[in-house]
């Protein structure tokens, strides 16, 4: 989400960059003289959001395999609550970005036969989260139906 | 037997013993020069007549699209390849580029023998009817005919335009040819595998249990020469479809693969006369379709399994005027003819219509403007019944072992199958013009399935009642009563409906722009009936063995699938939501969408809603701290 933040950040302060050195013509003055308070507002926002939302987050998810069903919470302002049985899953992802092997967690998508009904859970424990999706893929193998 | 059938269909079966010498296997690879003309292909036993235009004749491929079942006699003779076998890559122009191919298809084909020799005994390779010799350029040089012909008579039959006709024609016909030579599909008892390319190869298997739907569609060029385009879907992994598309075969070929392909098991288990007397159904049914008016002797002579649940009244016609699409036809049509007088004229036209508006009269002109213009709105729900007329001529939902069919069109007639355990369930769709007649249209909400617009169709837009008449028998109806949203809901598609532009009304009004303050202000008014009618279209309801949820209006659907269908549930709640105890529930169905929501339910009734639906899936997690009934309690 930083590394987000800092990339939205690096564009608009171009934008202000741009805006405030070359004085187009159809470009209002106003715009010009105030040219560099966009990009701080967002500095400001960012920092905030960083500040917060990691631990929003936190409070929030709530992950949990019951023996049949998935259950997930996400979302920090507005919130998701997923329910997958285990007997519909088609394909267990167990995926570990850069930024995650070096804080050794891992993210596990869970995947249905519905174009929409995939489900992830992020920054679960690595070792947990292999455990998990090798539980996963084995149940869900025993308990497997028509899977549509 | 056929004398054609047997030298093409052998040695391609036989092809790969008999090809493990350096000799190239696809006679297209070999760069043996020899003359196009003889260019029958290296397969292909002396005997054969050369697969030229010639041999495109209508009597010959009828025959050799029943070859499966003689198939299955294993009738692979020895035949080594031709020697001298001719090539393909001359007339294409192609010899060079072959020359890598020549490697390649070596292990490629190497493989076939160990492969598929046994599983793929019980029926050969089969071609693609050799009228798509005709059929094929045909439709390719339709595409091109008037900006040759206005190419023609604007170039004044310039030597130089005719010849690149001549050659673009040429091309087109050794394109067909080639491509027909080297086609090859076969049916075993677990795949489908499609062959073809001469460049480039493609194969593509397609497991028999894959297969989710079989289209035949033929155009009235098609059906003049009795053959038919035969789409093959297939799901391949997590939602994606793959085609395989046949084009084109046989009409009887191609409704004998529609019953092979969905029933194989009953091919498999020899009840080959069955599958046979289905096939020649299947040329009784197009060709009185052909005839166009009455399909309805098709369908009597039809086997006993077949139960026709609908067959288009002609009243049901005059619908057409409701639907947008067709409604737009007369400037369509407009604007194709313009397109083609610009594309063929341009410049002599634009001239012409110049020097015409320039020395016509003010007033005349103005007049015939008005009127023109007059003529064609009057004249847009005419257009709007025939053009609709013309695509739903004849449609007929027909139940037949195991699958629903539609079928429909006048000049190009299509058929689509379904097959019955794939369905998960139905929607219905109307938007407020067909509100206003109380008509729908149904949709099935099919596993795997693309292009669901056009291929899940099963009803035209017809009176409600009716269509869930059909329903009843041809599927199951829905007969629960949808539950109402709470009252927030209708707030809530206030605030979505209204307040954007009461807001850009007021910032209007004090920049002192006046235009916008009334432009806006009509739009939030127009805003609140819309809301309303949201509001009322929503609902979510279960009757025991089905789920229902409806929203939308201006395109409102109501999406009902089976209880066993349900494969997730998802409750969203943005901010706004939560204050008013509301959730978006989303039913996770592995068909269709892939999900259909009710919006702005409220949340403790919607889990009590999934909780009856799926207790095993919602149950688990009620009494605990993160279920979501209790996180907003």
């Amino acid at each position: 989400m930083a590394f987000g933040a800092l990339f939205n950040l690096a564009l608009l302060s171009a934008a202000a960059w741009a805006l405030g050195d070359f004085a187009w013509g159809w470009v209002p003055t106003w715009v010009h003289e105030n040219a560099w308070v966009l990009p701080s507002v967002y500095v400001a926002y960012a920092l905030l959001k960083i500040a917060i939302v990691p631990s929003w987050r936190y409070r929030v998810h709530r992950w949990e395999v019951d023996e049949d069903v998935i259950y997930t919470r996400s979302g920090w302002i507005s919130r998701a609550w997923q329910l997958v049985p285990v007997n519909r899953l088609q394909t267990v992802d167990h995926t570990q970005g850069w930024l995650e092997r070096i804080f050794d967690v891992a993210t596990l998508q869970v995947r249905t036969a519905s174009y929409a009904g995939s489900s992830t859970i992020e920054g679960l424990d690595a070792e947990e989260a292999r455990r998990l999706s090798e539980e996963l893929a084995v149940r869900a193998g025993t308990l497997r139906d028509d899977a549509t | 037997m056929d004398p054609r059938h047997d030298p093409h269909e052998s040695p391609e079966t036989r092809r790969p013993e008999t090809h493990r010498g350096p000799e190239p296997l696809r006679h297209p690879d070999t760069d043996r020069p020899e003359s196009p003309e003889t260019g029958s292909g290296g397969w292909v036993a002396p005997g054969s007549t050369s697969g030229t235009l010639d041999s495109s004749g209508p009597g010959t491929p009828s025959s050799g699209s029943y070859a499966p079942f003689e198939g299955e006699s294993h009738r692979w003779p020895t035949t080594p390849a031709p020697p001298g076998a001719p090539t393909f890559a001359e007339p294409a122009g192609l010899a060079a580029p072959t020359e890598p191919g020549e490697e390649t298809p070596r292990s490629w084909w190497g493989e076939d023998p160990t492969g598929q020799g046994s599983p793929f005994g019980t029926e050969t390779a089969h071609r693609l009817s050799p009228r798509t010799l005709v059929v094929g350029p045909i439709i390719q040089i339709r595409g091109l005919l008037l900006p040759i012909a206005a190419g023609l008579v604007v170039g004044g039959f310039n030597p130089w335009i005719l010849t690149a006709t001549l050659l673009a024609v040429l091309g087109l016909l050794v394109r067909g040819f080639v491509t027909w030579k080297t086609f090859r599909y076969e049916i075993g008892e677990e795949r489908l595998e499609i062959r073809s390319g001469l460049i480039r190869r493609s194969r593509r298997t397609i497991p028999l249990e894959r297969v989710r739907g079989v289209d035949v569609t033929s155009s009235l060029l098609h059906r003049l020469l009795g053959v038919a385009v035969v789409r093959i879907e297939a799901a391949s992994g997590a939602g994606e479809t793959e085609d395989g598309k046949l084009d084109a075969v046989d009409a009887a070929e191609a409704e004998r693969l529609r019953t092979v392909l969905l029933h194989r098991k009953a091919v498999l288990s020899g009840r080959r006369e069955e599958a046979t007397t289905v096939g020649e159904d299947g040329v009784a049914s197009l060709t009185t379709a052909s005839a166009g008016t009455d399909a309805s002797g098709a369908v009597t002579a039809s086997d006993e399994a077949a139960v026709t649940y609908f067959r288009m009244p002609r009243s049901w016609y005059l619908f057409g005027a409701l639907s947008v699409g067709h409604l737009v036809t007369p400037f369509v049509l407009l604007a194709t003819l313009f397109g083609m007088v610009q594309q063929s004229a341009g410049q002599v036209a634009t001239d012409f219509l110049v020097d015409w508006v320039t020395s016509t009269d003010r007033g005349f002109l103005v007049v015939f403007a008005a009127v023109s213009t007059g003529v064609l709105v009057l004249l847009m729900p005419v257009f709007a019944v025939v053009s609709y007329a013309l695509t739903h001529w004849g449609f007929t939902l027909r139940g037949r072992d195991g699958s629903l069919v539609a079928e429909r069109g006048l000049f190009t007639r299509r058929s689509v199958t379904l097959e019955r355990r794939r369905i998960r369930g139905y929607e219905l769709r109307d938007n407020p013009l067909e509100r206003t007649r109380r008509a729908v249209r149904l949709r099935a909400i099919v596993t795997g399935l693309g292009d669901t617009a056009n291929r899940a169709v099963l009803l035209p837009l017809g009176p409600r009642p009716k269509v869930e008449a059909v329903v009843d028998r041809a599927l199951d109806l829905f007969r629960g009563r949808l539950t109402r949203h709470p009252r927030a809901a209708l707030y809530r598609r206030f605030t979505r409906a209204v307040l954007p532009f009461v807001v850009v009304a007021a910032v209007a009004l004090y920049l002192d722009l006046i235009w916008l303050t009334v432009a806006s202000g009509a739009l939030a008014l127009l805003g609140v009936p819309l809301a309303v009618d949201r509001y009322r279209s929503l609902g979510h309801g279960y009757d025991g063995e089905r789920v229902s949820v409806r929203s939308g209006s201006l395109q409102r659907g109501q999406a009902t699938v089976e209880r066993s269908a349900v494969i997730g549930w998802t409750w969203t709640q943005t901010l706004f939501q939560r204050r008013s105890g509301l959730a978006d529930l989303q039913v996770t169905v592995g068909a269709g969408a892939g999900g259909y929501t009710a919006q702005d339910a409220s949340l403790e009734e919607s889990v009590d809603f999934a909780g009856r639906i799926t207790p095993e899936m919602v149950r688990p997690f009620l009494s605990e701290d993160q279920d979501p009934h209790q996180d907003t309690t």
